[in-house]
């Protein structure tokens, strides 16, 4: 599996793939896991980023989502949180060559 | 075998009366499985012992162990357990066929270790007859799965005759 | 092309019934997914970046119309109105959703086709020559012993829970286009003196983290004893190869490690045991059974040359670059073997839309005996077209996107889908193949830079076959930032050899500059007729690498 967080991350979210469709998901603070990163549970420090995994893992998570983990999220003062890495950003929205597919593709 | 595993020989439930014996434990009159090692150390003495005698083939990580190692004391072993330490570690399959194609071993071959049942029916076919299964599989569930193809391309130790031959009565 | 029996059909019914099971028991929460996880991948299914993947096979990339137009008709009703068509000859689809993949591949199953084996610790698709059946000097089909072979190798008992996934190619003709030497089996057919087909079978190629050109372990496998010899190679394999560190479990790494002569001694004393058993001399009405479906076209008598082709030639000069680059000598007088570039410039490569799949269906019906061939370069085949009918079949593919006048130039690239895509990737690839199309667009600039083989992987596994491009691209992370490593003089033919790296790697910003750099210097240095790789194996390295890190 390809990078996570970045060693001394403090901002982190949850994210796994859907297990019936494999779409991209991110665990929110209501306990359910959103198709959009905009509502992502944001941890803040790295104890409040294993409570959330935590939460994200009740013992029968296998039955809706596939391999959950912390990635790292980054703090923008006009955008507000974004993903740190390429791959998160490009799981957040879709392929970069085809903007009319993946998230990015649906009208907001 | 563990207290939540079952034995399925032959198709069929079967008690278990084998166990594990550690190298440096002394060995009953009760049905036990030895290491290969100890197998090649003390053969000697093995063959006077009249008790039923096992032994465990293990599949190793970078290098397992070779199973024609047991082709001097086939005839002084009735069982041979091999070993899938996990179910990725495929070994047990070639060791399975050269025991019973080549090395003619008749008594029973059986897997232990992590064992998905998709796996029981190719073990089957590799001469694998002998397989500790979670309790709560059914021996119907179990024969179905063994079912699940009716055919197969290539022959291997069930005695099938590949399509490749059935084709032209072969 | 081959036909499937009752047998055929019913084991890939049962396949799909399995499978099916299966996928029931995962979503009902039943089986955990570390225990569905090696069934979905031996059914081609992979979990990326974005959905799941599912991996189609087509063996040693051959398809009939109706194959295509199913093809075209899952991309519409199972994904996003395309598909992929891959560096094995495979296609695969970026979004099925994994409670439709059973209902998928019962539609597939109705066509002959499926996805078993496309993934997972298992022999894979067999590969072999795009222009098989079509080209002059051919000394056997390859798809019969291909066919042959993928039978004994599917759901075979032994053999699917190997260390790693395994790879097998087949070339029957002396210009290998099947890249036999960079698999971890490759076969050669050949004649002895006695005008008897054997097979030279090499083994241990593979790219990815440590890249290995094959060694060979027999000059002369008898026909009939192929398949013996296989299943001793393949024995050989699954016993002694490692278990410890799966960067360290392909035959590659046991080649290396045992040596050549103790590998050849271990697999000859496995065959010599398996041969006299005699379970696997496959009969030989079988073998004449499956050579019939490969039995060559039925085509016309025609002369070399035609005067409808050679007037739209010299009236139409796109038409006539097309014919030039993409058309290729069929060994029959009066047709040519048609290269559909999955190329555009600026597109994504090897990547078709379901209506450009439908269109290539009706065309390889209509004009070229109904089979349409996928290369390994990401790129489509029309064999056996009439001479007479290749401008139709040009105008056809024109309107559709498709007529691409690149084979094998510089924009002829290709990229694995990297981290657009794939979980596995530390850069993006197909952007890069995109920028270097549009920086190259010119046409008579590509055709004076010639024959160029770029090739891009977004990551060390490889997947676009970096090692062994004339220009060889990686993708690499550094802290976080993509960048990209280049190697030079690469080649997967039958003068097999593996790129050296020129230095430090390149950014995204400096990439492409970086390649105008490489091909201006291939240009200064070049002798009449030599084309990119061929300056490079005469220079060397130095002259190259000085220009390109000059400050």
């Amino acid at each position: 599996m390809a990078q996570h967080s970045a060693k001394g991350a403090r901002f982190q979210a949850v994210t796994a793939n859907r297990l019936t469709d494999g779409e991209v998901v991110y665990f929110t603070d209501a306990g359910h896991w959103s198709l959009s990163f905009s509502e992502a549970a944001i941890a803040d420090g790295a104890e409040a980023a294993e409570a959330v995994l935590a939460r994200a893992m009740p013992a029968d998570f296998e039955a809706h989502v596939l391999d959950p983990y912390l990635f790292e999220v980054l703090q923008d003062a006009q955008t507000g949180f974004q993903p740190a890495s390429v791959r998160e950003t490009i799981r957040a929205k879709g392929p970069t060559i085809r903007l009319d597919l993946g998230k990015q593709a649906i009208a907001s | 075998m563990q207290s939540n595993r079952q034995l399925i020989k032959d198709g069929a439930m079967a008690e278990n009366l084998w166990s594990y014996v550690e190298d440096d434990a002394a060995l009953s009159d009760a049905a036990s499985i030895i290491s290969l090692q100890r197998l090649e150390d003390d053969a000697d003495t093995l063959r006077s012992r009249n008790a039923p005698l096992g032994v465990i083939l293990r599949a190793g990580e970078k290098q397992g162990e070779d199973v024609r190692r047991l082709a001097p004391f086939l005839d002084m072993i009735q069982l041979v357990a091999i070993e899938f330490p996990v179910y990725r570690n495929g070994r047990g399959f070639s060791s399975a066929r050269i025991l019973r194609e080549e090395l003619k071993f008749d008594g029973e071959v059986r897997a232990m270790g992590e064992v998905l049942f998709d796996q029981w029916q190719p073990m089957a076919r590799c001469g694998i007859n002998a397989f500790e299964v979670d309790a709560s599989i059914s021996l119907d569930q179990f024969n179905q799965a063994l079912g699940e193809f009716s055919q197969a391309y290539q022959p291997a130790s069930d005695g099938r005759r590949g399509i490749l031959w059935q084709r032209h009565g072969k | 092309m081959y036909r499937y029996d009752e047998f055929d059909h019913q084991l890939v019914a049962e396949r799909v019934e399995q499978f099916r099971g299966q996928v029931a028991r995962r979503v009902a929460g039943e089986i955990t997914e570390d225990a569905f996880k090696p069934l979905r991948l031996m059914n081609g299914v992979y979990l990326q970046l974005h959905a799941y993947m599912l991996r189609v096979a087509i063996p040693y990339g051959t398809l009939s119309s109706k194959q295509m137009r199913m093809l075209a008709h899952l991309a519409r009703k199972y994904d996003r109105g395309y598909g992929h068509f891959t560096t094995r000859q495979n296609i695969q689809y970026n979004w099925p959703a994994l409670d439709r993949i059973p209902d998928l591949l019962q539609e597939l199953a109705s066509v002959e086709m499926h996805a078993i084996q496309t993934s997972g610790n298992c022999i894979r698709n067999v590969t072999s020559d795009q222009y098989a059946g079509a080209i002059a000097d051919e000394v056997e089909d390859p798809r019969i012993i291909s066919e042959i072979i993928r039978q004994w190798s599917t759901f075979h008992p032994e053999f699917s829970y190997l260390p790693r996934k395994f790879k097998i190619a087949v070339t029957g003709h002396k210009n290998d286009r099947a890249a036999i030497k960079l698999h971890d089996i490759g076969i050669v057919i050949v004649k002895n003196a006695a005008g008897e087909i054997g097979y030279e079978v090499h083994v241990g190629g593979g790219q990815g983290r440590t890249p290995f050109i094959a060694k060979k372990m027999s000059d002369f496998v008898p026909a009939a004893q192929l398949l013996a010899y296989l299943e001793a190679v393949m024995r050989v394999y699954n016993m002694l190869g490692r278990r410890d560190n799966s960067y360290k479990a392909r035959i590659k790494i046991l080649v290396h490690e045992t040596g050549e002569e103790e590998m050849r001694r271990l697999v000859d004393a496995e065959f010599a045991k398996i041969e006299a058993s005699q379970m696997l001399t496959v009969p030989q009405e079988e073998i004449d059974r499956i050579a019939a479906y490969f039995a060559p076209p039925v085509l016309q008598e025609l002369p070399a040359t035609s005067a409808s082709l050679d007037s739209a030639r010299a009236s139409d000069s796109a038409f006539d670059h097309w014919v030039t680059t993409n058309v290729v000598s069929h060994v029959k007088s009066g047709y040519g073997i048609v290269n559909i570039s999955l190329k555009p410039i600026g597109g994504i490569p090897g990547d078709a839309s379901d209506a450009q799949m439908d269109v290539i269906a009706d065309l390889a019906e209509a004009y070229a005996q109904d089979e349409v061939r996928v290369t390994h370069e990401q790129n489509l085949v029309l064999p056996h077209v009439k001479l007479d009918d290749l401008k139709t079949v040009y105008d056809t593919l024109l309107a559709h996107g498709l007529a691409t006048p690149n084979l094998g130039m510089i924009s002829d690239t290709i990229a694995c889908p990297g981290l657009d895509y794939c979980n596995l990737a530390n850069a993006r690839s197909i952007p890069l193949a995109q920028e270097i199309s549009n920086r190259f667009a010119d046409l008579d600039r590509q055709y004076d830079i010639g024959e160029l083989k770029i090739k891009i992987s977004g990551c060390i596994n490889a997947c676009g076959h970096h090692h062994v491009g004339h220009i060889g691209i990686l993708g690499v992370d550094k802290k976080g930032t993509e960048f990209y490593q280049i190697s030079l003089g690469g080649s997967a033919d039958e003068n097999a050899s593996l790129g050296d790296i020129t230095g430090r790697a390149f950014t995204e910003d400096d990439i492409v500059d970086a390649i105008e750099n490489l091909v201006a210097s291939y240009v200064d240095l070049r002798h009449n007729g030599e084309r990119f790789i061929d300056t490079y194996r005469r220079v060397g390295m130095q002259p190259f690498k000085e220009r390109l890190y000059a400050e």
